[in-house]
């Protein structure tokens, strides 16, 4: 098993841990450096199989997130593994799928192009900034993740209240 | 002009790669550009560098690849394949005029046959790869998600500039996120938190991080807090 897969888990604790801070806290985030972004899931969550005989469950359109459905992959002690999210930093805004099992990113569409930008030549800039950007800031929220979970008392800890979160509602 | 939207493959470069800007760097990806496949009579794939500014792979500009910071790759895929069903009406009308089945070696050297006469009159098709690399920060952005392609471009980035890419995964991802060196330690150690299902008792999360001890079923958390010290 290679290393991106075996840890593949951490990916979906990450996303699974980003649900339950929204829930919680609310979805801002100060990252650092001046970064300050919002965070929210969108209309997509594809919850990852707890056991082998189990199967993905994927949620489309509304508010998954809201839905009986996703309660109940919570409450059954699944992992969030794909879900689309909608990302803001000041005027610019992201929607993208996290497939947190890589930490790849999908499907991104990135903020509207600088009307004041001159040319191809400038949008192009402002692009390729915008698509570093966006992997930077996935990389700082993830490092928040971090924090929490690679602290020896996670389990009896924060792992001990979003155990409790995942299981009410 | 680059692109608004796609998925991206991120990694990692692990090793020292000559500036961007330099002569050595435009001399890599030319020992490394795309060659023309358009008269092949065979059924193959050419792989290669070309600049945004021009598909041919014949010149690579720094101001056609230049981002500020950021340097914007893109590979050429052509593939040239002989369509099936220009194979099978060929070998209907084949099989119409001798009023039987071709053997299996008779279908061999009617491919053969084919491939030689229509190749060179068949366009292949064309795919360009786009990827935007930073230097200063060693990360690549590879807009691609393809096994296939990933597995391709790893190759082809090898073969240019001799550095390995390391895609970046939540372990690899964590390694370069920054965290404390402790936590880092950590990482090592951590297992998956296994989330008490409903119904279970609330008192089985677990996780097998730390010493091993705490994976057993029925470890309450504090239990699992005490293993992990």
């Amino acid at each position: 098993m290679s290393d991106a897969t075996s840890f593949a888990f951490l990916g979906e604790e990450f996303l699974t841990w980003l649900w339950y801070r929204l829930e919680t806290e609310g979805g801002d985030f100060d990252l650092g450096d001046g970064h300050v972004v919002g965070v929210a899931l969108d209309d997509f969550l594809a919850f990852a199989p707890r056991d082998d005989d189990e199967t993905e469950h994927t949620l489309r359109k509304g508010v998954p997130s809201r839905s009986s459905s996703a309660r109940a992959a919570l409450r059954a002690g699944r992992r969030l593994r794909r879900a689309k999210l909608v990302l803001a930093k000041g005027e610019l805004q992201w929607s993208f799928v996290l497939d947190a099992s890589c930490m790849g990113l999908r499907s991104i569409k990135l903020p509207d192009d600088d009307e004041e930008a001159d040319g191809p030549a400038e949008r192009s800039l402002d692009r390729a900034a915008n698509f570093m950007l966006l992997h930077e800031l996935v990389t700082r929220l993830y490092r928040e993740f971090l924090r929490v979970r690679l602290r020896r008392d996670y389990l009896a800890s924060d792992g001990e209240r979003q155990a409790a979160w995942m299981a009410s509602g | 002009m680059f692109r608004r939207s796609g998925g991206t493959t991120a990694y990692f470069v692990e090793g020292k790669t000559p500036a961007t800007d330099s002569p050595a760097f435009a001399a890599a990806l030319t020992a490394q550009r795309f060659r023309s496949i358009e008269s092949a009579s065979s059924e193959e794939t050419s792989i290669g560098w070309v600049s945004p500014g021009d598909p041919t792979g014949e010149s690579f500009l720094v101001e056609d690849m230049a981002l500020d910071d950021a340097v914007w790759l893109r590979v050429r895929v052509d593939r040239k394949k002989l369509p099936a069903v220009w194979v099978g009406i060929h070998r209907t009308e084949a099989e119409r005029s001798r009023g039987r089945a071709l053997s299996a070696r008779e279908r061999k050297e009617l491919r053969v046959e084919l491939e030689q006469r229509l190749l060179p009159r068949i366009l292949p098709s064309v795919q360009l790869v786009d990827a935007l690399w930073h230097p200063g920060r060693k990360l690549l952005l590879l807009f691609a998600t393809s096994n296939a392609l990933r597995e391709e471009f790893q190759k082809l980035f090898v073969r240019s500039f001799g550095v390995q890419l390391v895609e970046a995964g939540p372990r690899e991802l964590a390694e370069h996120s920054g965290i404390a060196r402790d936590a880092l330690l950590y990482l090592n150690e951590v297992a998956p938190v296994r989330w008490p299902r409903l119904g279970e008792d609330r008192g089985a999360l677990a996780g097998s991080d730390g010493d091993g001890d705490a994976d057993e079923a029925g470890d309450t958390v504090d239990e699992l807090a005490e293993a992990n010290g």
